[in-house]
């Protein structure tokens, strides 16, 4: 078929794209194409495999599906029903899950930092938690790699984790972004503005420069920004990928002898008809991220697995983590105008790692975040449901107010987790989501000692006055990989131990998450999962379920 | 009358300068107000009196005001739902219908008379008892109340007001900004287009 999509001011993926007919048998069929599916889509297929993705929604043209406005934006987002509950129910929708091909990378902020080492062995440093399948120097080559393709900018030399550096120069920061960093240097702490953030400084292939507009949360109208629909996506296509949209997946298909055999999903036309298809594939990726990856494996039962794909462990769903991501604002005597230039723009990962001096184990990062209108009224309502003047008064200094968002590590625990709803449907008719998710002491202890650092800079920055709500950012966990098939749903490369074509490739694999945004990490594995196929399967490992890992290889 | 914080400042007479598909949809909110097709006339009453307390707008001049109850209206006939529903409280839509009647409970307990026909104090107190968490009123067994005040009421009241370019002026928010963008970031500075605040509001305290 044909396509013709603005992804930048200056460009129109304007291509024909192959179709398979959903009939006969592809290679791999992927669901979603976000910051996993996405990228694993773009590197099978030009490993030469056959890939068909579906994604949900549709494409978002950026010159007429993108808007510079924040209440009408709700069509980037994952608005279909879940029921959220647990002591913190966590929102849903607009700030934790996109919608359309690129997934949530069409809205994110863009911030790309990489896990630290010690992240990968929680268990073995801290004695909680547990240790990846995978340490960080297996994961390195794929960060590297990542950084290039979306590509990421930053400095050259970023100095905590395993210090690295960026492939583009910073990013030039706004007013609101060097409060961050002028309160950090007064304290002595170090900190670093301009990156790791996927907006380039200057122009990229066909992609302009950032014009400083603000609005990355609404999407990149500009296409400065790097999202997996353009940094990833016209490539897979190019290389004979399908990326089928409007198509919601209910069902994984598996045969008698327990394998994969394809994906079922309603595909809705241009006018508006709604059909069951399925697509045959050789083997199948599930990539809907941390609620949509567990909802479809539980909604796929059937005689041989009555609770669910691939969950034997019991653990399809499990360990479900948020990041801590409570928004701290000062307002300042000085105008500061928030609402310039990128929100994603300096941080501090200073309070990353275990400190013996905590009453908690792991940490948090702060990074700068920068509210636009209606979110900073919600910010002010949320706090402590304030109205009237008081309300009017606040908002009217909106040009006043800095904000820090504090990123901190939640541990993963299987009290926090996805299940089906038992009457809740979503507008398809396909059973929902029922996400469950409380706060537990060390989550209490670090959330309170960020938030106490957050204020601590902007009042180093000169506030006269701090505020913060609690609040929470990204979602991952529930397909956790691990070593053996009773500790995890998958093995170290994404593969269900139950089922040996069916993968996982989202953030649902995080055993644990640290204190960075993930989409990095998801894209990496995403990649190194691609690289261990293109071997795997010429060999025929996909016949054979997954050994478990040799205790003394771990 | 509050003193202007921008005085004059206009974001929609940078419209030109804005994209189409932008241009369209903040345009459409200021000119093409829905008409009701959700809310009873006693309903509309209540969430008139409860919008005015929340953001009062009695001061401005008529044609300066933002409709707020249409669009919320808009938003129940269409059953819209926004991601997530959580697990203690209704569908939105119900969610209105419920706490509306439950704001009359509450008005008749504490002051004998019904929401829209108290004076602005004694709602205030209404709206104080709910924000507390307790009010009175058999909907509030059922309906979590302060819940229900933030996340669905101050948030959409909140949430439509500050989506109509008259609240943009108001707190000096630039607006849309492609494909134009902005080159003025340092010091807080305005664009020469923007305006900057009146010198007696400046570093005021709320």
């Amino acid at each position: 078929m044909k396509l013709h999509v603005h992804l930048s001011s200056d460009w129109v993926l304007d291509t024909e794209m192959r179709e398979y007919p959903p009939r006969e048998p592809v290679d791999f069929c992927i669901v979603g194409t976000g910051a996993g599916g996405g990228v694993l889509a773009q590197r099978l297929a030009r490993y030469g495999f056959s890939v068909v993705a579906l994604e949900a929604g549709p494409w978002h043209d950026s010159e007429t599906d993108m808007v510079s406005d924040e209440a009408g934006s709700s069509r980037l987002y994952w608005n279909d029903l879940r029921i959220t509950g647990g002591t913190e129910p966590l929102e849903l929708g607009a700030n934790n899950s996109g919608r359309g091909v690129g997934g949530s990378t069409v809205h994110y902020a863009a911030f790309c930092p990489r896990l630290h080492p010690s992240d990968f062995r929680v268990r073995t440093l801290d004695g909680v938690a547990t240790d990846w399948p995978l340490d960080y120097d297996e994961l390195e080559p794929y960060y590297v790699q990542m950084e290039r393709e979306y590509p990421v900018s930053g400095p050259a030399r970023w100095p905590w984790g395993k210090p690295h550096g960026y492939p583009y120069a910073p990013l030039q920061a706004g007013t609101a972004g060097l409060k961050l960093v002028e309160g950090c240097l007064r304290l002595g702490i170090r900190v670093i503005a301009g990156g790791p953030v996927a907006i380039p400084a200057g122009r990229v292939g066909k992609r302009p420069h950032c014009i400083m507009r603000g609005f990355c949360l609404l999407g990149c109208k500009v296409g400065a920004k790097s999202s997996i629909h353009l940094s990833h996506i016209p490539d897979a296509i190019a290389h004979g990928a399908e990326i089928r949209t409007r198509c919601m997946a209910y069902e994984v298909a598996v045969d008698v002898e327990g394998r994969a055999t394809g994906v079922r999903y309603y595909r809705t036309f241009d006018d508006g008809r709604r059909v069951a298809e399925e697509q045959r594939a050789r083997a199948v990726v599930v990539a809907g991220y941390a609620i949509e990856t567990p909802r479809l494996l539980l909604n796929s039962t059937s005689g041989r697995f009555p609770d669910g794909l691939a969950n034997s462990s019991g653990l399809v769903g499990k360990y479900l983590m948020a990041q801590a991501g409570p928004v701290v604002w000062g307002r300042f005597p000085e105008p500061v105008r928030q609402y310039k230039a990128p929100p994603a723009c300096a941080s501090t990962e200073e309070y990353y790692e275990t400190d013996p001096r905590n009453d908690f184990v792991r940490g948090y990062a702060l990074q700068t975040v920068a509210p636009l209108p209606i979110a900073m009224a919600h910010l002010l309502v949320d706090e402590n449901g304030r109205f009237g003047e008081e309300l009017l008064a606040a908002m009217e200094d909106y040009n006043h107010y800095a904000a820090i968002g504090v990123l901190g590590e939640i541990l993963p625990d299987a009290r926090n987790y996805v299940s089906i709803h038992p009457t809740a449907k979503d507008q398809y008719g396909i059973p929902t989501s029922y996400v469950h998710f409380n706060l537990f002491e060390n989550d209490r202890r670090m959330m309170a000692a960020g938030i106490a650092t957050a204020r601590r800079v902007l009042e180093a920055a000169g506030a006269t006055e701090t505020r913060y709500v609690r609040r929470y950012a990204h979602l991952v966990g529930t397909c956790r990989m691990g070593f053996t098939p009773t500790d995890s749903v998958v093995d170290r490369w994404g593969r269900s131990w139950d089922v040996p074509n069916l993968f996982v490739c989202d953030g649902s694999l995080l055993p644990t998450q640290g204190s960075a945004n993930p989409a990095l990490t998801i894209s990496a594995l995403a990649a190194r999962t691609a690289d261990w196929l293109r071997r795997a399967v010429p060999r025929g490992e996909l016949r054979n379920r997954p050994a478990a890992v040799a205790a003394a290889a771990r | 009358m509050r003193l202007e914080r921008y005085p004059g400042y206009r974001v929609l007479d940078q419209r030109g300068h804005w994209d189409d598909a932008t241009r369209r949809i903040v345009l459409d909110r200021v000119h093409n107000v829905p008409a009701f097709a959700h809310f009873t006339p006693h309903q509309r009453h209540i969430l008139e009196a409860l919008c005015e307390r929340v953001l009062p707008q009695a001061h401005k001049p008529p044609e300066r005001r933002i409709p707020i109850v249409p669009w919320i209206d808009q938003n129940c006939a269409r059953d819209v739902v926004e991601g997530f529903r959580f697990d203690d409280m209704p569908p939105t839509r119900q969610a209105w219908d419920e706490g509306l009647a439950g704001l009359d409970e509450t008005a008749r307990a504490l002051h004998g008379a019904p929401f829209a026909d108290l004076d602005g104090t004694r709602q205030d107190d209404v709206l104080r008892a709910v924000r507390a968490g307790n009010p009175p009123g058999a909907t509030w067994e059922r309906l979590p109340a302060r819940r229900w005040l933030i996340y669905v009421a101050l948030r959409q009241i909140s949430g439509v007001y500050y989506a109509h370019p008259y609240a943009w002026d108001e707190i000096g928010f630039g607006g849309p900004a492609y494909p134009r963008g902005y080159f003025a970031l340092n010091h807080g500075e305005p664009e020469p287009w923007e305006v900057r605040e009146a010198p007696a509001a400046r570093g005021s305290q709320p």
